[in-house]
């Protein structure tokens, strides 16, 4: 795709978003949709503007965000960590298996309930359920990748003497490296997920919180707002994780 | 045998009653060869003959069933830092995500070389095998023949006193092998090193060494050894026009020939 093909395409995706705000906002003056359930475009963004200025959405996002990376930074590393000692031993692999298949398929939101009778009604069981939910794709990513690594690659090893641990950072992760990418950008929107859904559920604060009120309270626009600055974090953090992967994984890309 | 390692014709490697069987099926059959020091041999044979299993006897990456490999003067066990392997698929056996220094770093690493010793012995690594402007590419952005050279220097960094090499050029264009057989030449000379080079390329193996291996196969066993009478250096006009190369090609094609049919 040409230069002047891919500004072509990038302009006419933004004017997509922009008609459908314009449809959003037709329904609205119109009516078509009560105004209680569906604030215009115009509302939300006051309600937003609002939100921000008065400090309590900033701060209920920062909750939320907060808890969110919490969460999958502790489900990155125990996830890797877990699948590089996992990965490397064939045997590992065969007897942990079977058990992760039948833990992994459990809804991650299904667990909260459970956290709730460990830690009780606190932030770190949000947190704790959010890495419990978000491990999954990163545990797994990393078994794999540090099972399949090209026999060939590991004949080389063999004959350069490097010792298990040498093969394990200087083979085996890396290999798993673009794995692990893959399965953080998946991990980051599930922890987004739980972190609100463990909000509502156990009433911490944060956008959750924010969200259930706005509803209970038929305040339709604030719920919008908080919405929309959901939709907005997970943008953001997956533009961040892909500014990242592609420096670190430079080598995909000749 | 602090004796015999100080002379210079006694055996670097040598296969004694070796044979060896992978999953049931009979691979090699009672080897029994010597490879000299600093000697260039080449092992040429029709496919199934079991040609890569010898190299990879030497290496220590398989192990004879019966009879013994000695490497200077010891049984192979595991493999030995000073044999170094240049593997035939040179795409599969460099690391995709370093850079050309980083992939001959992988063998200072793997040996202990101290970090600021490592910059400058890359370099000429590198330098040695027509790499010095590539330091910083990575291997998918080399052509093959450079992969292939990549490949040679980091088997360099180790030091080694054996090259064993697998069908290293089959996969490049006649010109590119041709230089690279060139390079081979001039590296195992300069650096005193002994080379199993394994080839189904007939005037390949008299080209490079200083005897030819040929292996009948089903199950693979030491058919003859031929001598080549050629002087050094080589050259790849002259050489191939000498008439004992060309009475080398006749019999060794013959006796693939035969062989196979």
């Amino acid at each position: 795709m040409s230069r002047l093909q891919r500004a072509g395409w990038a302009a006419a995706s933004i004017a997509v978003g922009i008609a459908m705000i314009g449809i959003w906002q037709f329904i609205a003056w119109h009516k078509l949709v009560s105004p209680v359930f569906l604030p215009g475009p115009d509302q939300t963004w006051a309600a937003l503007v609002d939100g921000f200025e008065n400090g309590m959405l900033g701060e209920q996002t920062l909750e939320t965000v907060e808890r969110m990376i919490y969460g999958w930074v502790l489900a990155s590393l125990l996830g890797t960590g877990l699948g590089a000692l996992i990965g490397s031993s064939r045997r590992a692999r065969e007897l942990i298996a079977p058990t992760l298949e039948f833990i992994r398929p459990l809804p991650s939101s299904a667990m909260i309930p459970v956290g709730i009778a460990f830690f009780g009604l606190t932030k770190s069981m949000v947190v704790g359920v959010v890495a419990f939910g978000s491990i999954w794709p990163m545990l797994l990513a990393t078994i794999h990748g540090f099972s399949a690594v090209e026999p060939r690659l590991i004949e080389v090893g063999r004959v350069l003497k490097l010792s298990r641990l040498q093969m394990a950072f200087k083979i085996a992760f890396p290999n798993a490296m673009p794995d692990i990418f893959a399965a953080m950008r998946l991990g980051l929107i599930t922890a987004l997920i739980l972190s609100v859904v463990g909000e509502i559920l156990a009433f911490q604060g944060g956008l959750g919180s924010h969200i259930l009120e706005a509803s209970r309270a038929y305040r339709s626009p604030d719920l919008f707002a908080g919405v929309i600055v959901l939709g907005m974090i997970g943008l953001t953090s997956n533009l961040v994780l892909s500014f990242l992967e592609a420096r670190f994984l430079r080598w995909r890309r000749p | 045998m602090d004796r015999s390692t100080s002379n210079a014709d006694d055996a670097l490697i040598a296969f004694r009653n070796v044979s060896l069987s992978l999953g049931g099926r009979p691979i090699l059959e009672n080897i029994n060869l010597k490879v000299r020091r600093r000697e260039f041999i080449c092992v040429v044979g029709p496919s199934g003959c079991g040609k890569t299993t010898l190299l990879r006897l030497i290496a220590g990456l398989v192990h004879p069933d019966a009879g013994e490999v000695i490497y200077d003067g010891q049984v192979v066990g595991e493999p030995a830092s000073d044999v170094a392997l240049i593997f035939q698929d040179y795409s599969k056996a460099l690391l995709p995500w370093r850079t050309a220094s980083g992939n001959v770093s992988l063998a200072l690493e793997a040996s202990g070389t101290p970090k600021p010793e490592r910059a400058q012995r890359i370099r000429a690594l590198l330098d040695k095998v027509g790499l010095a402007h590539h330091a910083d590419k990575y291997p998918a952005q080399l052509s093959g023949g450079m992969q292939q050279r990549l490949q040679i220097a980091r088997c360099l960094a180790q030091g080694p006193s054996v090259l064993l090499m697998d069908e290293p050029f089959g996969a490049l264009d006649a010109m590119t092998r041709q230089v690279l057989q060139d390079e081979v030449l001039r590296i195992a000379e300069s650096g005193h090193t002994s080379v199993f080079f394994v080839t189904h390329d007939l005037e390949e193996a008299i080209y490079l060494g200083d005897r030819v291996v040929a292996l009948r196969p089903n199950p693979g066993r030491v058919a003859e050894i031929f001598d080549v009478r050629l002087p050094r250096p080589r050259d790849q006009l002259s050489t191939r026009e000498d008439p004992e190369f060309m009475r080398l090609r006749r019999v060794l094609f013959d006796f693939i020939q035969e062989t196979e049919s």
